[in-house]
């Protein structure tokens, strides 16, 4: 069988960087190809390149057994080449259905809007999703973006869909019903290749693996040939212990944060909950939960209109972020682009940001020695993969941008630390470290909130898990009673359905 | 005694200097030709028809006083005036220039340059519109009386009116000190002389010099005074755009138009009946007697104090006298101006 | 019934409502406001602006800006008045496409110094605000073109009507900047290239992921909004007749004012070509009003301007928040 792609020993520097060296790559038709390797193993480069965005310096793209130059992304379309990314790329003040169309050739010259709505709606229900195809595209939730993106990607009738952790953001039944789609195209002989950090998600739906590590390839194994273990071996080329679930709790020290009857009007509403110096509580529950919100009314961000706050023992209102800082919250948010980073600024000033008061001397100037040394210690400890402290945050893989927006809040000391999503996009190795870092800030007495949607992650972290459903507070379960089951369960409305 | 017979001396002396200086009043300064003035004509900004006009005629008067030196026409660009005249004024400074020719556009902004340029020994002199303070310039040549420029606009308004009738004036901005003073002096001939007892000003509006704002402002004169007869508009691009205004919308034979405008431009509404009448002194006449005197007063010639009459080539004697309009400020006033009609427009206007 | 609505369509209701009720509190104030006479007033004035300020969509739309429109206008109306003075002969139709010809020009230099030179838009037009004049500054050479050179028709043009109803005319100049608007309205909304515009101000990024040439939506939108300065050139030649330097300076700003309150997005990627029209035309009636208003001395009148205007926005805002409110309120 002829490949429907094909990279032959395809090389791409960045400055001296070398972000692909002799890769080679064979993609068939109809199938599901993973591709895994850690962060800044060349994967985001290796899209980019299959997607027009770069040009191989070194190397050729076969597609179809031709070679063919990809000079912009409107070639590897017309190639039949599409992707869909990890930050979901959509328009935002044009409607659902142009997003669906808006660089569809074979749409014609003019716009028939009415036949649009139609189609659009006819491409969205394939996908098993209600969304309105007529709104703005600024409202929608990250998986309704993707859904958008993914939609979009059919419309074009592409032969190579390139998912780029499709699932990172999206709830259990989504992730179910976007593997189903990716099945889908295979039986009609699209190849989707499926770059993803969940393990169980490549075994559910790959039919190969390609394993890259340093920009070089690794491994291409059919799914059958390989183990979980073997996997992560040619990831970070040494055996990682899979994290194994929590048994049971740590021990923790007295209530720091009280949390009675929280919410937010239209928002949420009945959140009740204690939080010990040195527990880790996780926030689970399906996409849509507003497991979110009860974070930002937490951070100030858009504060919450009932319901009582206690921190230390005083009771507090929190209206605004600085306030939150002020009392020792910090909230390292899911999406590092809006309310996380500034991308263009080094890893120094992004770390020092919220902390520049330690850091004024005479004249409140910044003394720059201290905030490079500052970064430097985080660089070590954290682990931030950056020959330099200098380089812009921008240009970092994610996983280290995840890092140096976490070294940013710990400079803040927090006695509250707030993680949304902390290891959405990263992978497995480095998904461990973080796992790590955030045990020993809860072992220093720090008291943690994770929002997660990876189970797993949950159940490996929590002490205790709030499971959360429509804005409502679904259960609180101690780790020794939760499974994925019972957490699912209570987020997906199970135990209301039985209870009535 | 010794002591007694200096200042006997110095007396006399002093007396000679008296006698001199009447000698002077009646026989006007001649100019040297032939010597080196480095001169420079800096317009509000460059490319308009009066300021061009301003440099021919300056061109013209050190061409005949054969200055070994360059007279250069520099200005800004329209959008950048005041900034760059205050830019320009200083690089020539620096550059040592000998005098610069100012017709000032950025108001008091621009004094501590031109008192810069004066400690620096650049001479700074004004013409058509001068430093408001008068600080750092050595004198101003106006090219009319600002008090005989009233007479004229009101006798304009008197002859288009029929002697009674409602007038409005339309001006160029609030802050254009030149139009200011006119519109001022206007308004004194007005209340003070019983000619002018039947012609009511309703009201006075600004088009900022823009000939779209100019037009639209005129028409909204015609229709917030339904009995008006005249518009006085004391500005160039004023004058065309209410005659143009006053064309489109078929109003010539109920609203006039008058004021100060350039013939070429105003050739056509004046034919037609639109702008009957309108007034207008010589650019080029103003250019080459701000040159004659801006080269005397570099040469050393004269001193730019009051009093001081100096004869300028083809258009003849000018004294120095004190500005009436601005305190402890020096003019030399050219006057007088030219009405146009339908009779002399037209050869005005080649 | 409400609930059909789109919320752009709800932001133009708004506008308009704004638009009446600066309409009715005039009408209050000036005698004999409502008529076919003050009509006729603003619809010839906000016509020369309505080009430029189409044009100037065209481009914040693709989040840009143009601030050389105006000096556009002007090197284009003082180089069509020339060529009438030396061929008094010419097309009329071809006359207005000389003008948006060399406008088009003229905005291709912004285009490629934006698109392609990657220099940002503010400071390339701002450059090229003063690069057009100095031009203009040095072709003209202190010539100014006068209205008794030009053809008589053109002379004419800003006082003939298409058509005229009791008093209300609809005069050419008006028509042809209507005209531009139509075009340009139904183009962005029906024209699948034409929503590109809004794809590239929307997000960049995303444009690129979808295989949109980014940078050749961004040259075309500049060489459009020089095009339709350059139209606005055309008109403003015609009606003023007298052509010197400072032609159009100003109007890039006359032009921005009306785009935003038109609810142009300045952040790109939204924005009507009829809240455009009716954004001119809702600043041209306060401006031309005030000029009206008995009571309002001349130095109060810049300032009321302002403050109108945002009064305006303001009303606007709210009308479309509580139409919005209620649509979502008709929706549950």
């Amino acid at each position: 069988m002829v490949p429907v792609l094909e990279l032959r020993n395809v090389s791409k520097s960045f400055s001296a960087t070398a972000a692909l060296k002799d890769m080679n790559l064979s993609i068939l038709p109809g199938e599901v190809h993973a591709i895994v390797g850690e962060n800044g193993a060349g994967k985001s480069t290796l899209i980019k390149i299959m997607t027009g965005v770069h040009q191989p310096d070194t190397g050729e793209i076969l597609v179809d057994g031709h070679a063919r130059h990809l000079p912009s992304p409107q070639d590897a379309q017309a190639a039949g080449i599409a992707a869909i990314y990890q930050e979901p790329m959509v328009f935002p003040d044009l409607d659902v259905a142009e997003n669906i169309f808006v660089s569809n050739r074979a749409k014609g010259t003019w716009m028939r809007w009415g036949e649009l709505y139609t189609e659009a709606d006819r491409i969205v229900q394939q996908l098993g999703v209600t969304l309105d195809v007529r709104r703005a595209a600024s409202g929608l939730t990250l998986a309704e973006q993707q859904t958008v993106e993914i939609a979009r990607a059919l419309s074009l009738n592409v032969k190579i869909l390139i998912m780029d952790e499709p699932t990172a953001s999206l709830s259990a039944h989504e992730v179910a019903r976007l593997l189903a789609i990716a099945r889908a195209l295979k039986e009609r002989g699209v190849a989707v290749i499926y770059i993803s950090h969940r393990l169980d998600e490549i075994f559910k739906v790959a039919d190969r693996v390609t394993v890259i590590r340093d920009g070089q390839h690794i491994s291409t194994r059919p799914i059958a040939d390989v183990t979980e273990q073997g996997m992560v071996r040619d990831m970070v080329g040494r055996a990682i212990d899979a994290f194994a679930m929590k048994q049971a709790a740590n021990p923790h020290g007295p209530v720091l944060l009280s949390v009675e009857n929280l919410g937010r009007a239209g928002v949420f509403q009945g959140i009740s909950f204690d939080l010990s110096q040195g527990e880790i509580l996780c926030l689970a529950g399906l996409v849509g939960a507003r497991r979110t919100d009860v974070a930002l009314a937490l951070f100030g961000i858009a504060p919450a209109t009932e319901g009582r706050v206690t921190l230390a023992g005083q009771a507090v209102a929190i209206t605004t972020p600085r306030q939150a800082m002020d009392l020792g919250i910090a909230y390292v948010s899911e999406d590092r682009r809006k309310l996380g980073l500034a991308m263009p600024m080094p890893i120094f000033a992004n770390i020092s940001l919220a902390s520049l008061g330690k850091l004024l001397r005479a004249f409140g100037l910044i003394d720059r020695r201290a905030e490079t040394a500052m970064a430097e210690t985080y660089r070590n400890q954290l682990a931030i993969k950056s020959a330099d402290v200098r380089a812009e945050v921008g240009k970092l893989s994610g996983g280290n941008q995840q890092k140096v927006m976490l070294a940013k809040w710990l400079e803040t000391r927090p006695r509250v630390l707030i993680f949304d999503e902390p290891t959405r996009g990263i992978d497995v190795g480095a998904k461990a470290e973080v796992h790590n870092i955030i045990r020993d800030l809860a072992r220093q007495g720090v008291a943690v909130l994770v929002i997660s949607s990876d189970l797993p992650e949950v159940l490996a972290l929590a002490d205790r898990v709030l499971v959360m459903r429509e804005g409502r507070q679904a259960g609180l379960v101690p780790i020794a009673q939760a499974s994925q089951e019972r957490i699912i369960g209570l987020a997906a409305g199970q135990g209301e359905r039985s209870a009535a | 005694m010794k002591m007694k017979m200096i200042s006997g001396l110095m007396l006399g002396a002093g007396a000679l200097a008296g006698l001199m200086g009447s000698a002077v009043r009646a026989e006007p300064i001649q100019a040297t030709p032939g010597q080196e003035v480095n001169a420079v004509l800096l317009p509000k900004f460059l490319g308009i028809l009066p300021f061009d006009q301003a440099n021919r005629g300056a061109q013209e008067a050190a061409a005949e006083l054969g200055s070994t030196g360059k007279l250069q026409y520099i200005g800004p660009t329209p959008e950048n005036s005041a900034a760059g005249q205050i830019e320009m004024l200083t690089t020539a400074t620096t550059q040592k220039q000998h005098v610069v020719m100012l017709s000032n556009n950025a108001g008091d902004q621009i004094a501590p340059a031109a008192e810069a340029a004066a400690a620096a020994g650049t001479k700074v002199v004004t013409w058509d519109s001068p430093i408001p303070s008068g600080k750092g310039e050595s004198f101003f040549v106006a090219q009319v009386d600002f008090g005989s420029i009233g007479v004229v606009m009101a006798d304009m308004v008197y002859d288009l009116t029929g002697g009674a009738g409602e007038f409005a004036v339309l001006s160029a901005s609030p802050d254009a000190s030149n139009q200011n003073a006119w519109i001022e002096a206007m308004k004194t001939t007005l209340a003070t002389h019983a000619k002018y007892k039947d012609l009511k000003l309703d009201d006075v509006v600004y088009g900022n010099d823009q000939s779209e704002e100019s037009y639209n402002k005129a028409l909204g004169l015609v229709d917030k005074y339904p009995n008006l007869k005249v518009i006085m508009a004391p500005t160039t691009v004023g004058i065309v755009a209410a005659s143009k205004a006053m064309q489109d919308e078929n109003l010539c034979d109920k609203v006039k138009v008058s004021g100060l405008g350039l013939p070429a431009e105003m050739v056509s509404y004046t034919l037609n009946g639109c702008a009957p009448e309108f007034a207008l002194w010589s650019f080029v006449d103003l250019g080459y007697l701000t040159y004659y005197a801006s080269y005397m007063l570099a040469t050393g010639a004269i001193k730019g104090e009051v009093g001081e009459q100096i004869h300028a080539g083809r258009m003849g004697d000018y004294t120095i006298e004190a500005d009436p309009g601005r305190e402890g400020a020096r003019r030399i006033l050219m006057g007088p101006f030219t009405v146009y009609n339908k009779d002399n427009v037209e050869a005005a206007a080649k | 019934m409400i609930r059909a609505l789109h919320p752009q369509t709800l932001r133009l209701i708004a506008l308009g409502l704004a638009l009446l009720a600066v309409v009715l509190f005039f009408s209050t104030q000036i005698d004999n406001y409502l008529s076919p006479r003050m009509f006729n007033r603003i619809s010839t004035s906000a016509a020369v602006v309505l080009p430029v300020a189409v044009g100037q969509a065209i481009v914040v739309i693709t989040r840009n800006i143009d601030l050389s429109m105006g000096s556009i206008m002007g090197v284009v109306a003082y180089m069509v008045g020339e060529a009438l003075v030396l061929w008094p002969g010419l097309n009329p139709a071809l006359v207005i496409l000389m003008a948006m010809g060399l406008g088009a020009i003229a905005g291709s230099i912004n285009g490629i110094l934006v698109a392609w030179g990657r220099v940002p838009s503010i400071i390339v037009t701002l450059g090229t605000l003063a690069l057009f004049r100095t031009f203009l500054v040095e072709h003209g050479n202190a010539r100014t073109i006068t209205a008794d050179a030009l053809p008589r028709w053109l002379v004419d043009l800003p006082q003939m009507s298409l058509l005229s109803l009791g008093g209300l005319d609809l005069r050419v100049t008006v028509a042809l900047a209507l005209a531009a608007c139509l075009i340009v309205g139904l183009a962005l909304s029906r024209l699948r290239p034409a929503r590109k515009f809004y794809a590239v101000g929307s997000n960049p990024d995303a444009a690129l992921m979808a295989g949109i040439n980014s940078a050749r939506v961004v040259f075309l939108a500049f060489v459009i909004s020089g095009a339709l300065a350059g139209l606005g050139g055309f008109i403003f030649l015609a009606k003023f007749g007298n052509i010197t330097v400072v032609a159009g300076m100003g109007f890039e700003l006359k032009a921005v004012a009306a785009v935003v309150v038109g609810g142009v997005s300045i952040m790109g990627g939204s924005g009507t070509m009829l809240g455009v029209l009716i954004g001119t035309v809702l600043v041209d009636t306060i401006d031309n009003s005030l000029t009206r208003l008995p009571w309002l001395s001349e130095f109060w009148r810049d300032a009321l301007l302002g403050i109108l205007i945002m009064a305006a926005v303001t009303v606007d805002t709210l009308a479309s928040r509580s139409l919005n409110r209620l649509k979502r309120r008709g929706g549950e």
